[in-house]
């Protein structure tokens, strides 16, 4: 299958893409950023991530280490505890025999409280907490770190799962008219007309259904498939009448090698062109879902608990509460869009298409 | 020479001792119109409506008609890209019209077409070399050094170096790109090509270079060509016979100096004085035709061209006229689907 090879058309609407900056580059941006969140456990966790300690190494961000281990005891005197790492790493540098911790940046995890202030949470960014701490005393950045990784990761999915259905349907459509274009036409009527929002709340009451990151991504794909599909249609029933599908069928082509070889490589720019946007639209809506409290459960880090929490009542002048996830969606949002604005410009199929 | 180099098989149709290789035989193609809640047929257009024609071996036949006439259409239907409504059309004994499967899989090695628009007929995603390899690819013919070998001899069959084929179509001017389809067509050695308007898309110059190339791939191939076309010169230029179609029906097929010199329907006699003449002096007695082409849906009820024409006398719009001989001296096969043909009004 030769479907993503890059042809010259391709190669020239990718050099297009690196010319215009504000895409290109905010691509980049995207990248590293979702890069780095990949290895958010590194970037923002209580435990060290690397020991040094008499001649061994050990990784506790992979496997549980006592306390013990390093001669460390709790208040309590139990040393088959989690290790305090920041102890730990003070108690080595004073005692300057060799050993060392190598702690992440944010040496707090999202789900963890911190009550060492003399003030009840949230307590306002500082050297410890760079953007504060939530109601909870969890650390904002790292929950912001988090939800980063989450988000983007339930829309690269979302968005998978929903252009894969809506390209298939879509393009079933368009190729095989007829019959199963009305009826599936219909149908796709019929249900984008169901009011969204309803349907997540029941099916997230149902008893059996347990919510989740992939349930979230399943209800949601059940109605974003549909946008693809009125693109790849009209696409396949302009594509297929074009003579060289005539002439690949003139000479015997079997109905898989139409689709595959010659109807999709050449159906493909809208696919390309509103993924973005798809994502943009899937961020948004799991914030949205979040902030009503219809997504992802309770101690889940994720931007849209984190608005609701800042615009409850007693929040309201606790500024890093908000501007943190506020000013974090708004840069990706605008990240995304636009690198989709970019790619649309350098796919522009005027460019190519030939009217005569 | 180029036209007249298959003239020679012009002896054996007029003796008709030589099978047709193709013949259609009341072939029909309607396209229903429906409407209405249950989507009951409202209507047909009648593209093609009961053609039958022979085409022999080794000649040019060329299919003449304005516009929305169905000569595309027919086409379309001979290679099967359409199903036709009814009739048959035999290829060498087999029912072409009605074959499946594997039967007509075989079939499409000997008939191919050459397309219109040599910008929409190549795939811009494939290089040409693909594009020439892929019917061979369809058919499992050779190994894939065999296939290489064979889009090499088909590209200098055509004219272009073989070096190209790893170019993609959008790098080729218009000309070459038709060469590409002309070579894609006789990637698995048809016998009847079937050209649908292959010129129309070129400029005259490049459209003698692509006539001209297929002129010798007929002589040296031993091709049979349908040409369909609107452009009478270039019809007249290629052609053996000719065939005029008008909405739906073969309305005159004879000899091409018979069709110029003595058409006996009066539609080709509108349709031959329309044809420039490239002598500025030169006058011709011209047979105006009034109105426009009537739809295909209603059509005119009798000779479909009765409305238009300036001989219609009470009788064309009662009884459809059936192809008939004309009795023209020289050519036998010379027919007309005209009532008044023998009362000499015209000509």
């Amino acid at each position: 299958m030769k479907l993503f090879k890059l042809n010259p058309i391709t190669q020239k609407r990718l050099q297009r893409f690196r010319r215009i900056k504000r895409g290109w580059h905010s691509f980049l941006i995207l990248a590293v950023l979702v890069f780095l969140s990949l290895f958010s456990n590194y970037l923002a966790n209580h435990r060290a991530i690397v020991v040094y300690y008499q001649g061994n190494f050990y990784f506790p961000t992979y496997r549980f280490v006592e306390a013990g281990t390093f001669g460390q005891v709790d208040k309590w005197g139990f040393d088959d505890v989690e290790t305090d790492y920041a102890a730990l790493k003070e108690q080595f540098k004073q005692e300057g025999k060799g050993n060392w911790v190598l702690l992440p940046p944010i040496h707090f995890d999202p789900y963890e409280s911190d009550f060492t202030y003399a003030t009840a949470p949230p307590n306002a960014p500082d050297s410890r907490h760079w953007l504060g701490t939530d109601s909870q005393g969890r650390d904002v950045l790292a929950r912001l770190l988090y939800g980063f990784r989450i988000s983007i990761l339930f829309a690269l999915g979302l968005v998978l799962v929903t252009q894969t259905t809506g390209t298939i349907i879509g393009s079933l459509q368009g190729f095989l008219g007829g019959r199963f274009d009305i009826l599936s036409q219909r149908f796709i009527e019929i249900w984008s007309a169901l009011p969204f929002l309803y349907v997540v709340v029941l099916i997230g009451s149902l008893p059996y259904i347990k919510r989740g990151f992939f349930t979230l991504i399943c209800i949601y794909a059940l109605f974003n498939w549909i946008t693809i599909t009125y693109y790849m249609r009209t696409e396949m029933y302009r594509e297929k009448t074009k003579e060289y599908c005539l002439a690949a069928r003139s000479f015997g082509a079997s109905r898989r090698r139409l689709i595959f070889k010659h109807l999709l490589p050449n159906c493909l720019t809208p696919l390309v062109t509103y993924t973005p946007f798809m994502i943009v639209s899937a961020i948004f809506a799991l914030t949205a879902l979040d902030y009503l409290g219809y997504g992802l459960p309770a101690p889940t880090p994720s931007w849209g608990e984190m608005i609701d929490q800042a615009l409850q009542a007693d929040n309201r002048d606790k500024l890093w509460l908000v501007l943190s996830p506020f000013g974090a969606i708004s840069i990706t949002l605008v990240l995304v869009t636009l690198i989709g604005e970019s790619i649309r410009e350098a796919f522009d199929p005027k460019q190519y298409a030939r009217y005569r | 020479m180029t036209a007249r180099a298959t003239g020679s098989n012009n002896t054996a149709y007029h003796g008709h001792h030589k099978k047709p290789l193709l013949s259609i035989r009341e072939l029909r193609k309607f396209y229903p119109i429906r409407g209405g809640i249950f989507s009951r047929k409202l209507a047909d257009v009648k593209a093609v409506h009961d053609v039958s024609l022979d085409i022999m071996r080794g000649e040019t036949l060329g299919l003449v008609g304005e516009s929305g006439c169905g000569k595309s259409t027919l086409g379309r239907t001979l290679m099967r890209l359409e199903e036709p409504t009814a009739g048959k059309v035999f290829f060498e004994g087999n029912d072409l019209a009605n074959a499946r499967g594997r039967e007509l899989f075989a079939l499409r090695r000997e008939v191919q077409m050459i397309f219109q628009d040599p910008y929409s007929s190549l795939n811009p995603r494939m290089t040409v070399g693909e594009i020439v390899r892929e019917p061979l690819d369809i058919h499992k013919i050779g190994t894939p050094a065999e296939r290489r070998e064979k889009v090499s001899q088909l590209f200098d069959a055509v004219g272009l170096k073989p070096e190209v084929r790893d170019r993609y179509p959008h790098e080729f001017s218009g000309g070459q790109r038709q060469r590409v389809g002309v070579a894609r067509a006789l990637a698995l050695g048809p016998k009847l090509i079937i050209a649908d308007e292959p010129l129309s898309a070129l400029d005259v110059s490049v459209q003698a270079q692509v006539i001209n190339l297929m002129v010798r791939l007929q002589r040296k191939l031993h091709l049979t060509y349908l040409f369909i076309s609107h452009d009478l010169s270039v019809v007249e230029y290629i052609s053996d016979r000719i065939a005029i179609m008008y909405l739906g029906r073969i309305v005159e097929e004879g000899l091409k100096e018979t069709i110029f010199s003595r058409p006996m329907h009066p539609y080709t006699q509108a349709l031959t004085a329309a044809a420039p003449i490239a002598d500025p002096r030169a006058r011709r007695d011209r047979v105006p035709v009034q109105g426009e082409t009537p739809s295909p849906i209603n059509p005119p009820a009798g000779c479909a061209f009765h409305p238009r024409c300036p001989f219609a006398a009470p009788i064309c719009s009662q009884t459809v006229p059936a192809l008939q001989p004309t009795n023209t001296p020289g050519d036998p096969g010379h027919r007309a689907a005209c009532a008044r043909m023998h009362e000499g009004l015209w000509g």
